[in-house]
């Protein structure tokens, strides 16, 4: 039980950093589009998607390693 | 206790009283957050609370270890079922590690095993096989024996077919998906398919099973692995099938929505790259079961009846059930179930399939026999010594296991840089997708190329499109897929290669060590020669009335209750030639001398040439043959009766029969090879020449061995040692590759990296020839993985696009990777083929053996 814990604890507190990585990485790209270039509305949206997705999958291993690290090492 | 507190147990080694149990309290105590610290002498345990924020479980290892004590450790074999690739390997060897108590982990992919070595009472494996269902994979700890061979065969098989039928039915599916996509370009060959098929909703409707079915499980791996923080290969198809999939399902119900329309589903994308994947799967699943044959091949050796004589009466029971002391009877044709010593009877066993020796060997009362091995011609009976895991065929097993689960520095080097070759190409895949949305496509697209193998031409799909096709074949193509496959399968094959002829590597780092040797260090006695040193001269003073018998016997008779080597060649050589011998009236040993002794009213002076000296007796006329003699390598006596020169004894230690060939074989493989020895160096040159040594150690002192071996260690060699495996041990320890000989089939308390089981010193070359062919076919196999990713990834990436035109679809990039698997596959499947140069098992049947040179007597 107390092992289980300690894995929602590291799952609530790693997403509360790699979410808005991901996030922030979609808005990014989609400042981006605006300024650069007529893109159609669907390619800004399906390219936002896709970086944050991508950001997402790089995002979490690397941020919930740290942050299981930081509780082993206190 | 408050609840952040964890309590644990240590078992701790070394305490021998009260003041070993205060020590260990007062570093344990000494620790930030411990409390309630008992440590018991009688149980050897240190049981304590700790907080786990504040302190680790190897910090308590390390303050026991400071003050001088040990923190005992043991050993466990999971199973771990669902690794496909090298990141997994990372992925469970990383969850293992971070579990308090595990202190080391070896995973080993072709098995399916992780080896853990952990610190009881402070980890239970219950903590452990969690610790790999939360890393996305499932465990359960190994058994042992038939049970496990049983279980393994079965685990394979059950993977096989479980990959099997998800090709089948991706496969199937697949080629219709395909042949519906490429309906237009059919040609005559449209009559016989219905136009519907070609509709792109009932192309998805094919292609959602394949994505859902067969395919799930990449999308259930990853995620299962992501809510863990860990990233493997599975993640990389779940993003490119998925991407190509959702794409298409939009473009299908949705067609105006921007992505391509109609004209760019990618169906087909999503259908064949997870056909090829699975097929990928499939056949490294094949791999793992075919690489550990040897295991396999080797427990099917151990019988599972026994024929035992109980109270008078024979009778079957299963060979488990064999004791120590029982009587066993074996007939022609017959396994022999347990190791024993032959009690009555007559008979010649074949051995070949544990030694590799070809020919049976005979066995006679008082011979050993070992279980596993076929009893060729006559029944014997015997007595069991060794059953269960003592027996020498569980004892071999166990190492080749053992071997086959260890890993070599350079897999360690490939499954680290597998492990973090996931991230670095999702990296990719976003420069991928944002280099060619904002500049690539702009500046160098062109409408009427196509991918490879699609029928889209380009200009339909547009720049989102073209971006995400790009990055998700970079995702699927650089996929390290057969990288996790490449040295272990190697590995595996290489070991079991030298199982099947006698010799044992200890772990995959010996072979890769044995692969680099340079020099290679004999000891001399009992490794180049037979150890037994033999009278090879008896010449007789001129004038005297003796002969060579009557001067032998005599010495003989002086020697009969020495101890020396020498003496007892001497002793031996009357035996043999049946010159009877009596007791001495009396008798003295002067040690550096020689001995004085007294027999049949003569006085007999056997000694060197400080005894004569002594005794004031003249050798003169004989010491031109003795300097001969001496010359030719042997060890020479001088013999005087009653204050005369009778004569001269010149004994000699016979070199094995294959010496010269193998240091002749060793030469051609290009090394340096040096003979130790404790003989003078006079002695030790002249067996250097007969074999053909390249650097003689002479006059060495047996527990100065290891130090000549670090010597040469030093000089920037790297170098192996080949001796007695229990005597030797020292410098076997010490040397790069340290090699016991003749061990027999008492392989468990042999020191060495490589154990060669016969007494044959041709093995040493087949050792470093299977060594050098397994690393050989390791780099190949990293070339091969390696080298579909290092082409693919520019082409994938579009590098080639602005000057050719050019880029590959997903699924080619699928297939690419299916076809890097099947490489490897079938490379490391052609060391199966490998036969060494040397060896037992090429001497023809019924050739006898060559006939012995001499060397001369050891001093050892």
């Amino acid at each position: 039980m107390e092992h289980e814990q300690l894995e929602k604890d590291i799952a609530r507190k790693s997403a509360l950093i790699y979410l808005p990585i991901a996030v922030g990485a979609a808005l990014i790209f989609l400042a981006t589009t605006s300024l650069n270039g007529n893109y159609p509305v669907v390619a800004r949206v399906g390219g936002a998607v896709w970086v944050g997705l991508l950001g997402l999958i790089v995002a979490m291993p690397l941020v919930i390693s740290a942050v299981k690290k930081q509780r082993q090492h206190g | 206790m408050s609840d952040t507190l964890t309590q644990i147990s240590l078992p701790i080694g070394g305490m021998t009283c009260a003041s070993c149990v205060s020590h260990v309290e007062g570093a344990l105590k000494g620790l930030p957050g411990t409390a309630d610290v008992v440590v018991n002498l009688s149980t050897n345990k240190a049981t304590l609370s700790y907080d786990p924020a504040k302190l680790a479980v190897k910090d308590m290892v390390h303050a026991v270890e400071d003050v001088g004590y040990l923190v005992m450790s043991s050993e466990i074999t999971l199973d771990v079922h669902g690794m496909t690739c090298a990141s997994c390997v990372e992925h469970v060897e990383t969850a293992l590690k971070d579990v308090p108590g595990v202190q080391e982990t070896v995973v080993n992919l072709g098995l399916g095993t992780a080896r853990v070595r952990y610190l009881p009472g402070a980890v239970s494996l219950s903590a452990m096989k969690r610790a790999v269902e939360d890393a996305g994979h499932k465990a359960k700890e190994r058994s042992e024996g038939n049970d496990a061979l049983d279980r393994e065969r079965q685990a394979r098989d059950d993977e096989i077919k479980h990959q099997g039928r998800n090709l089948l039915i991706a496969g199937i599916i697949g080629i219709i998906v395909m042949t519906a996509t490429f309906y237009d370009m059919l040609g005559p060959l449209k009559a016989f398919i219905p136009v519907w098929l070609s509709y792109k909703w009932v192309i998805g409707l094919l292609t959602t099973p394949i994505v859902f079915g067969p395919g799930r499980q990449f999308f259930v791996n990853s995620w299962r692995g992501l809510k863990h923080g860990v990233t493997d290969m599975n993640l990389l198809y779940a993003t490119g099938i998925g991407a190509a999939y959702g794409i298409a399902v939009i473009n299908t119900l949705f067609p105006k929505a921007g992505f391509g329309g109609e004209g760019a589903t990618f169906f087909e994308s999503a259908a064949l790259l997870a056909t090829f994947i699975i097929l990928g799967r499939w056949l490294e699943a094949l791999t793992r079961g075919r690489t550990s044959e040897a295991i396999r091949k080797l427990m099917k050796l151990q019988p599972k009846v026994a024929r035992v004589v109980r109270n008078g009466n024979e009778q079957e029971i299963p060979a488990e059930d064999v004791e120590i002391g029982d009587l066993l009877v074996v007939r022609p044709g017959e396994s022999i179930a347990v190791d024993g010593e032959v009690a009555e009877g007559y008979s010649a066993v074949d051995e070949s399939m544990l030694t590799g020796e070809s020919l049976p060997v005979e066995k006679k009362r008082g011979d050993a026999v070992i279980g596993g091995t076929i009893n060729k011609t006559g029944s014997f009976k015997f007595r069991a010594t060794r059953i269960g895991k003592e027996t020498a065929l569980a004892q071999i097993i166990k190492l080749v296991e053992d071997a086959q689960a260890s890993k070599a520095p350079i897999q360690k080097l490939a499954d680290w840089v597998a492990g973090h070759f996931i991230l670095g190409v999702h990296l990719l895949a976003v420069l991928v997708f944002v280099f060619w949305f904002f500049i690539g496509y702009p500046r160098f697209f062109d409408p009427n190329s196509s991918f490879i193998l699609s029928p889209y031409k380009l200009g339909t799909i547009g720049v989102f499109g073209f971006s995400l096709l790009l990055s998700v074949t970079v995702l699927v193509i650089s996929c390290p897929c057969a990288v996790g496959l490449a040295t272990p399968s190697a590995m595996m094959a290489g070991t079991g290669k030298g199982a099947e002829f006698g010799v044992l590597f200890k772990g995959a780092e010996a072979i890769e060590n044995t692969s680099k040797l340079q020099t290679i260090v004999f000891d001399k006695t009992g490794t180049l020669t037979k150890g037994q040193p033999s009278v090879t001269d008896v010449v007789t003073a001129k004038g005297l009335p003796w002969i060579e018998d009557q001067l032998l016997r005599l010495a003989a008779i002086a020697e009969k209750n020495s101890e020396h080597p020498l003496g007892e060649a001497i002793v031996r050589g009357a035996q043999d030639r049946l010159l009877g011998l009596v007791e001495p009236s009396s008798f003295d040993s002067m040690p550096g001398h020689g001995v004085v002794a007294r027999a049949e009213g003569t006085e007999i002076l056997l000694g060197n040439r400080k005894l004569m000296e002594a005794r004031s007796v003249d050798f003169s006329a004989l010491m031109g043959q003795a300097e001969r003699l001496e010359a030719d390598g042997k060890t020479v006596m001088l013999m005087a009766l009653d204050g005369e020169a009778a004569g001269l004894i010149a004994v000699a230690d016979t070199l094995k029969e294959h010496s010269v060939e193998a240091v002749r074989q060793l030469h051609k493989l290009g090394l340096e090879v040096a003979m130790i020895t404790g003989d003078n160096r006079r002695t030790a040159e002249a067996i250097a020449r007969k074999v053909g040594i390249d650097r003689v150690l002479a006059e060495v002192l047996p527990q100065d061995k290891a130090e000549e071996v670090k010597k040469l260690q030093a000089q920037g060699k790297r170098v192996a040692m080949v001796g007695d495996g229990v005597n030797d041990a020292p410098a076997l320890a010490q040397a790069d590759v340290g090699m016991a000989i003749g061990s027999g089939t008492d392989v468990a308390k042999e020191t060495g990296d490589i154990i060669l089981i016969k007494d044959d010193i041709r093995d040493v070359v087949v050792a470093l020839e299977i060594g050098k062919a397994t690393m050989r076919k390791v780099k190949q196999n990293l070339f091969w993985a390696f080298i579909y990713n290092s082409m693919g990834i520019p082409l994938a990436a579009g590098f080639f696009y602005p000057f050719a035109a050019v880029v590959i679809s997903p699924e080619l990039a699928g297939l690419m990777m299916a076809v890097s698997s099947i490489t490897v596959t079938l490379n490391t499947l052609l060391l199966k083929g490998f036969r060494p140069s040397v060896g037992s098992h090429k001497r023809p049947h019924g050739q006898g053996r060559p006939q012995s040179q001499l060397a001369p007597a050891s001093a050892d």
